[in-house]
């Protein structure tokens, strides 16, 4: 038996239904007469406006990651010619798309209808790639929105600007076309009243992270992400995160920690492993480990004090992605070491795990220097493992697990 | 056969760094590395400074493994474990477009570990046909001319930027001029000699790579004159992108019975198709040759091109029976890309076969024996 026990919230038992009840309402849209938009990239507030069911590209990813099916996907859009090293996100959709031109069984749950409209925002170059493939082999229509992480402060303006420009005059217009009415500002509005709403409740939740021992991990958060994003404006929203804020601070005042006895703590780089976040979890916990926090999950409105809901909310969302919340900056390390650096501090962190995607680039580069720099001005040490979000045959568990362990004698003999 | 420029433009491209160093330490001006596709080249040498694009050494990545994982690119690792290595020491920066996530990770890794002043990250935009796109783009290319002028201490003024376009689509036209002539003497050059001239204008001086690519253009001719050229399978190798391939790899393709007679690569006519047009706002010339969809390129959100109809229509003009591809392993564009291209090309009769380019060596024979089927299979159409 473990020496370590783990101890599971109570509020996190319910995003699952909530999160299904979101894939559900865009599988039947077509029946209920609604328009569908898939989308890559930070812009999906914009279809939600317009009352589309809207799929988020990373969204679904986790979605059918965690429902067990990226596999059979993953295989499918092999055996329709996909390349294996390519996108495992990519690669989910095109599977699911190959499954429907195919008429191949898979698990009803993780078909979605085909869009009227693919939203190819490029925050991620890759991000257009799945959206050409749609297009090259469904003919749906795309719109595309370019959305460059700035690699320096000063860009930070300026691609706002131009982001802002491109949903002016591409976007909008489509989504007007699309849906035959024009665009719905106040709903937008409505719905970053929501967001922000969440996010700062969110906010008030990723304090207890900081306490030591922390009541939550950061795998409890990443199944709790979805609220504060593809799910924004939802109205299960708000009451999913003052539950779960209450749950917090219950277990605080009665010092109950999500791990127990909590030995080390740890900072997550890169994806979170969607379909293995119970085989990550079981190796964290037999080594007292705790991941707190992350750049890709705090990428999600980390500022929400800053939505603007009174004034343009284009602009106010815009702002998120770019000045006030910084989303497009986690992608490019240069602006994000000193945050991290900081997290380090905030979080009492003892070392660094960075997960390293081999089929997505985005994170991978330079995860050495990184680890480099934080040992320099924070002291702690840190490992790669490498792996993939979602696809089984690009894990080894045992290596990662070697790792991990190497990991925590670190950690101690620092403490030492 | 006297083929004293040719043989100039393989040792250029058998070792940049020897060239390179040389001619700094004779002209004492800066090198900027560009990284890779699609870097307005001529803003960077109407500053004065001489442009080269990255390429990929032939040595096995060792320390640059521990910045860049394995499963990324041969270009990506290379270039950065031969920075690391201090084999390019003679750059004074580089200019990084946004075609990739490798080109989007390299700009950390260099601020960590160089002293460079010179970083540029160019964030060229996606080919989504508006006129923010368009205005955007040229906004990057005032950014750059701004660094390149701060990196060079001169004013980059219209004029300059035209006289480069001029003299850089004289180059564009000798390299035309040179396909122009394989087209229509099938295996007079092989592929590794083309590849050789095409790398040699990525790395010279395009002044004196004009000078020396008329030399080629007057040795082919003679070698015209002399007949018994190479002949085989008309054959088109595409894909490549930013990476070279193996030049055994291209030999091979050749020995085992098909010759070359055109490419879509980008050590190849990727680099040189399309001339600006030479006007008073070259900017917008710029904007316009990038903007263009021709050739098509998957790192740059172009959904409606289909890049197999240009690579048909490249066979068709060439007669060629078959295609190539050129995979560049761990390249996520055109890995996404090539599905559609395979799928194309079968609905439309074309032979063709995939061959993965590793930066490391790669085992000949198994390429060979599956090269030998290939043309087994094609040899009789
Ligand atoms: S490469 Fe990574 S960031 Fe880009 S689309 Fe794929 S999973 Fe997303
Ligand atoms: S070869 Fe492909 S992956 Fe590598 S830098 Fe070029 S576009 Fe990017």
């Amino acid at each position: 038996m473990s020496e370590y026990k783990l101890n599971r919230l109570e509020t996190t038992k319910l995003i699952g239904n909530i999160v299904d009840k979101h894939w559900a309402s865009l599988r039947h849209a077509k029946e209920n007469g609604e328009k569908v938009a898939w989308c890559s990239g930070p812009v999906f507030a914009f279809p939600y406006a317009m009352d589309m069911k809207c799929h988020f590209m990373a969204g679904y990813s986790a979605y059918a990651g965690g429902r067990g099916a990226a596999q059979q996907l993953l295989e499918i859009a092999e055996e329709d010619g996909e390349l294996i090293d390519a996108c495992s996100y990519h690669k989910l959709h095109m599977g699911m798309a190959a499954a429907m031109r195919k008429n191949i069984p898979v698990r009803k749950d993780v078909i979605l209808p085909l869009p009227d409209l693919l939203i190819s925002g490029r925050l991620c170059p890759e991000m257009s790639h799945y959206a050409e493939g749609l297009y090259r082999k469904m003919g749906v229509r795309v719109t595309g929105v370019d959305v460059p992480p700035p690699h320096q402060k000063s860009e930070i303006k300026y691609f706002e600007k131009y982001v802002e420009r491109q949903i002016r005059e591409s976007l909008i217009p489509a989504l007007e076309e699309v849906c035959g009415k024009p665009f719905n500002y106040d709903r937008l509005t409505e719905i970053l009243i929501v967001l922000k709403e969440t996010a700062m409740l969110r906010n008030e939740c990723w304090e207890y992270l900081k306490l030591k021992p922390s009541p939550w991990t950061l795998w409890d958060y990443g199944v709790s992400i979805a609220p504060v994003f593809y799910l924004m404006g939802s109205p299960e929203a708000v009451p999913y995160y003052k539950k779960l804020k209450a749950e917090l601070a219950d277990r605080a005042a009665k010092k109950i920690a999500a791990l127990e006895p909590e030995k080390s703590r740890v900072y997550w780089d890169g994806w979170l492993p969607w379909a293995f976040l119970g085989k990550f979890s079981r190796i964290m916990c037999k080594l007292g480990m705790v991941p707190l926090v992350g750049r890709y999950p705090w990428e999600f409105f980390p500022h929400p004090e800053t939505i603007d809901t009174e004034g343009d909310p284009v602009a106010s969302f815009v702002k998120q992605v770019y000045s006030n919340g910084g989303q497009a900056k986690d992608n490019m390390p240069s602006l994000n070491l000193p945050v991290i650096q900081n997290w380090v501090e905030d979080y009492k962190i003892d070392g660094l795990i960075m997960f390293s995607s081999k089929s997505c680039r985005m994170w991978n580069l330079g995860h050495n220097d990184f680890i480099a720099a934080i040992e320099r001005q924070n002291g702690i040490p840190g490992v790669v493992i490498e792996g993939d979000m979602v696809d089984t045959r690009m894990n080894s568990f045992a290596q990662i697990e070697t790792r991990l362990e190497a990991l925590a004698e670190m950690i101690e003999a620092r403490k030492e | 056969m006297k083929q004293r420029a040719l043989n100039q433009c393989m040792k250029v491209s058998g070792d940049p760094y020897g060239y390179l160093k040389e001619w700094k330490g004779n002209n004492n001006k800066k090198i900027i590395s560009c990284f890779a596709m699609n870097i307005p080249e001529e803003i960077i040498h109407a500053a004065g400074l001489l442009p080269v694009i990255a390429w990929r050494s032939n040595e096995s990545v060792s320390i640059g493994h521990s910045h860049v994982a394995s499963f990324n690119c041969g270009l990506t690792r290379s270039f950065i474990d031969d920075v690391l290595k201090e084999k390019l020491n003679f750059l004074d920066g580089v200019v990084i477009n946004r075609m990739c996530l490798q080109a989007q990770g390299i700009p950390f890794i260099l601020e960590q570990n160089t002293k460079w002043a010179n970083i540029i990250y160019m964030s060229l935009p996606a080919l989504y046909g508006s006129d923010c796109i368009r205005d955007f783009f040229k906004s990057e290319l005032d950014r750059l001319i701004i660094a390149m002028e701060k990196c060079s201490g001169n004013k980059i003024t219209t004029g300059k930027i035209v006289n480069s376009i001029e003299i850089y689509n004289h180059n564009r036209k000798l390299l035309s001029d040179i396909y122009e002539i394989r087209r229509k003497n099938i295996g007079i050059i092989s592929a590794r000699e083309m590849l050789s001239i095409v790398h040699s204008s990525m790395i010279m001086p395009k002044e004196e790579n004009n000078k020396l690519l008329l030399e080629v253009i007057e040795e082919l001719n003679l070698k015209v004159a002399e007949g018994n050229h190479k002949s085989g399978i008309p054959v088109v190798i595409y894909g490549s992108l930013c990476q070279t391939p193996h030049p055994e790899l291209l030999d091979l393709i050749e020995n085992t019975g098909m010759v070359v007679v055109d490419d879509d690569i980008f050590i190849g006519s990727r680099y040189f198709v399309n001339s600006l047009d030479i006007s008073d706002d070259p900017i917008e010339s710029m904007a316009n040759r990038y903007l263009s969809h021709i050739p098509p390129c998957p790192t740059k959100g172009d959904y409606k091109s289909n890049w197999s109809t240009y690579i048909s229509d490249i066979m068709n003009k060439n007669k060629a029976k078959a295609v190539i591809t050129l995979m560049i392993r761990y390249c996520p564009p055109h890995m996404c890309a090539y599905p559609d291209d395979q799928i194309n090309f079968e609905k439309k009769g074309i032979p063709e076969i995939m061959l993965e380019v590793e930066h490391e060596i790669i085992s000949l024979e198994q390429v060979r024996t599956r090269l030998q089927s290939f043309v087994e299979t094609i040899g009789g159409i």
